[in-house]
């Protein structure tokens, strides 16, 4: 107790010195800039460092996307958008201070952020509410903070019709479920077990291992030992990579199928197509996704940005999707604040790259696609139309 | 059912020895640097993704894997020349400055590798890398092959290193470089020779491991710790304290993740290091 009004005095004091400073600032820097007074600003929190760094360059070309195809609409509320770019890959702290200048020092309106959920928690607590914030990664689900929008998706969306569809599909019984040891492997498994069950499976191994793991050998016995037909994979990235070169170089991938809800693009071509057999992902995009809005988005993509870094992915499409809602949200409200955006909120919906994505208790309804890995990439399986993201947040 | 239990204790044995190989293919490589020269390569790693990004180079460009070997010890023995010859020499008599230099090195070795490759995965395609079949056992051939080699490898290494001239000067090196030099022996020449072979093993380390392994600019690091944990039981600058340390690091690894979990295998492995430094800080076999 004491130790919350103590932090609360503080960042008060914190904010309210930067607040008193930077609008000096702020003055000079507006009658230098004649024409930059008349932007919109938006931070976009994305990551440039740390393990995500390798999202940074496609997510920052998903946010420039669109900035241009907002500004060619006439911008928000009249005003052309300016995108500022703050690194959210370089833990909580940095990325508190980074928002905090982009936010009091640079004048930024509201925010969008791809990044994990240690980031987003520090940035509801510097924020306050007191600016709009659009948090658009894939994610553990449960965050009603005052001031949040989610466009990401939680795993009830990612496993709630996906779990069923796949063990009649494939007749599975028996699952093994691996992650790495933190928040979302272990909640997204709680809500799997609760589907698999109703599907008349049954859980035969739960394993979470540390990120320092690059062998997974030990695993991979336990999971031949279990019987497991099927293995739900929440380990994140490099591990995931692993993980699944060494799953079908021991030969299981025959025999089992694998389904992950983090295995993005960036992800399969690490694992390689060769070692992909019977591999599912389920998210609510893929760049192969072959609707028109979705083949025009990943054309115009292609068509803009190249080199190695560039691969369009899941979580870098996401950012655009931030970016609609936001769009929306500032139109039905009319002006750019949290009580007006939290009214316009309820119902509010665009038709993006995923097709319809509606806003309820501050989560989207979107289709969720389940892509299976082919000898060229990604293909996409089976497409579940409007799913909720199961969560009950005041708006 | 007991042919199933046959199967499943010898895919165990034979995860058992990939693990040592790999340790003792990553180490020898710190050992030589580390051991015969007192220099921390921070950069070791490094010079394995340096390997693996040989093979994602030749395979980019459709030649032949086997290309990768060559253009490995070319770019590894470049780079590690250039590296002793204007960062390291000036600082043999200081350790804790080498390790500076070298962890810079690292970094930017590392930010070359993302500025020509990217930051993402890099996937290296092998046919061997496929699980083969034998009976009810299901292993990737290319792991056979890859722990052949590294016995080999070692043997001849070992050998090498007891008999030959070259070993001879070495060990004088190590062993007492005033006296050495007085007696004719280029030290300067031979502690470059070290470091180049050093840190082209670990590039030859880095080819070997690409098809297996996940490929990308941080992967060195993983590398890195592994080989310091087998240094520190082992000991420095022997062959003997090399596969004393892997023995040790890579059972223990293996068999708790086995027989607990991957949690508890790690926290082994970091126990028993930090038990050699408490109570041997020398490792098993010392040299000195």
């Amino acid at each position: 107790m004491q130790r919350r009004t103590f932090l609360g005095r503080t960042l008060l004091g914190v904010t309210g010195m930067a607040s008193s400073s930077v609008l000096g600032l702020a003055g000079a820097l507006t009658a230098r800039n004649a024409h930059a007074a008349d932007t919109l600003k938006v931070g976009a929190m994305i990551p440039a460092s740390g393990p995500a760094g390798l999202f940074g360059p496609s997510s920052k070309n998903c946010c420039l996307l669109a900035q241009d195809d907002i500004n060619a609409r006439g911008g928000i509320l009249g005003q052309k958008i300016e995108m500022l770019f703050g690194d959210a890959g370089a833990g909580p702290e940095a990325a508190t201070q980074t928002a905090l200048k982009l936010w009091k020092g640079a004048g930024v309106r509201a925010f969008v952020g791809m990044h994990d959920s240690a980031v987003r928690g520090a940035l509801t607590t510097m924020l306050r509410a007191q600016v709009p914030y659009f948090y658009t990664a894939s994610y553990e689900g449960g965050e009603c903070s005052p001031g949040v929008y989610v466009t990401g998706e939680t795993p009830a969306q990612q496993l709630a019709p996906v779990i069923p569809w796949l063990s009649e599909q494939r007749k599975l019984k028996r699952w093994y479920l691996i992650g790495n040891d933190y928040s979302w492997p272990r909640e997204t498994n709680a809500i799997a077990r609760t589907h698999i069950a109703s599907s008349g499976g049954s859980v035969v191994g739960e394993e979470y291992v540390p990120f320092s793991v690059d062998n997974f050998d030990a695993s991979l016995a336990k999971i031949r030992a279990s019987g497991a037909d099927a293995v739900l994979i929440t380990l994140v990235g490099g591990a995931s990579v692993s993980f699944n070169r060494a799953f079908a170089g021991l030969g299981l991938a025959a025999g089992i199928t694998r389904l992950g809800t983090l295995i993005e693009e960036n992800t399969l071509a690490g694992i390689g197509v060769q070692n992909a057999e019977n591999l599912y992902s389920s998210a609510g995009y893929f760049a192969a996704l072959q609707t028109a809005p979705a083949k025009a988005f990943a054309a115009r993509y292609q068509a803009r940005f190249k080199g190695p870094d560039a691969q369009l992915n899941s979580l870098a499409e996401s950012c655009y999707e931030g970016f609609l809602m936001f769009e929306e949200l500032a139109r039905r409200a009319g002006k750019i604040t949290v009580p007006a955006f939290n009214v316009a909120s309820e119902g509010a919906h665009y038709d993006g790259p995923r097709g319809r994505v509606e806003m309820h208790q501050r989560h989207v309804v979107e289709d969720i696609l389940v892509a299976r890995a082919s000898p060229s990439g990604f293909e996409i399986a089976k497409t579940f139309p409007a799913v909720g993201a199961g969560q009950s947040c005041k708006v | 059912m007991t042919a199933m239990h046959a199967s499943a204790l010898a895919t165990m044995g034979l995860d058992l020895l990939y693990v040592l190989s790999i340790l003792a293919l990553t180490a020898i490589g710190l050992g030589i640097v580390f051991g015969l020269l007192g220099v921390m390569n921070m950069a070791h790693g490094e010079f394995v993704m340096l390997g693996a990004y040989c093979v994602v180079f030749i395979q980019q460009r459709g030649l032949p894997t086997l290309m990768a070997l060559p253009l490995a010890i070319v770019v590894c023995a470049t780079v590690g020349w250039a590296v002793e010859c204007y960062l390291i020499r000036t600082l043999y008599s200081r350790p804790f400055d080498t390790l500076l230099a070298t962890w810079g090195l690292s970094i930017v070795m590392r930010e070359l590798i993302k500025a020509a490759f990217g930051a993402g995965y890099q996937n290296v395609t092998l046919a061997a890398a496929q699980p083969l079949q034998l009976g009810t056992l299901a292993y990737p051939l290319y792991r056979l092959e890859l722990m052949a080699c590294v016995f080999l490898g070692l043997l001849a290494l070992g050998i090498w290193f007891g008999r030959s001239q070259v070993g001879a000067r070495i060990r004088a090196m190590t062993g007492n470089p005033v006296l050495a030099r007085a007696v004719g022996v280029n030290t300067t020449r031979l502690a470059s020779l070290s470091f180049v072979t050093g840190v082209t093993l670990a590039g030859l380390c880095g080819v070997m491991l690409a098809p297996l392994v996940r490929v990308e600019p941080y992967m060195g690091l993983d590398y890195l710790l592994n080989a310091f944990f087998v240094l520190i039981v082992g000991g420095f600058g022997s062959v003997a304290g090399l596969l004393a340390g892997t023995g040790i690091i890579g059972a223990t690894q293996s068999l708790t993740a086995n027989l607990l979990d991957q949690t508890a295998g790690y926290a082994a492995v970091l126990i028993v290091s930090i038990l050699f430094l408490w109570i041997r800080p020398n490792g098993l076999i010392a040299r000195r």
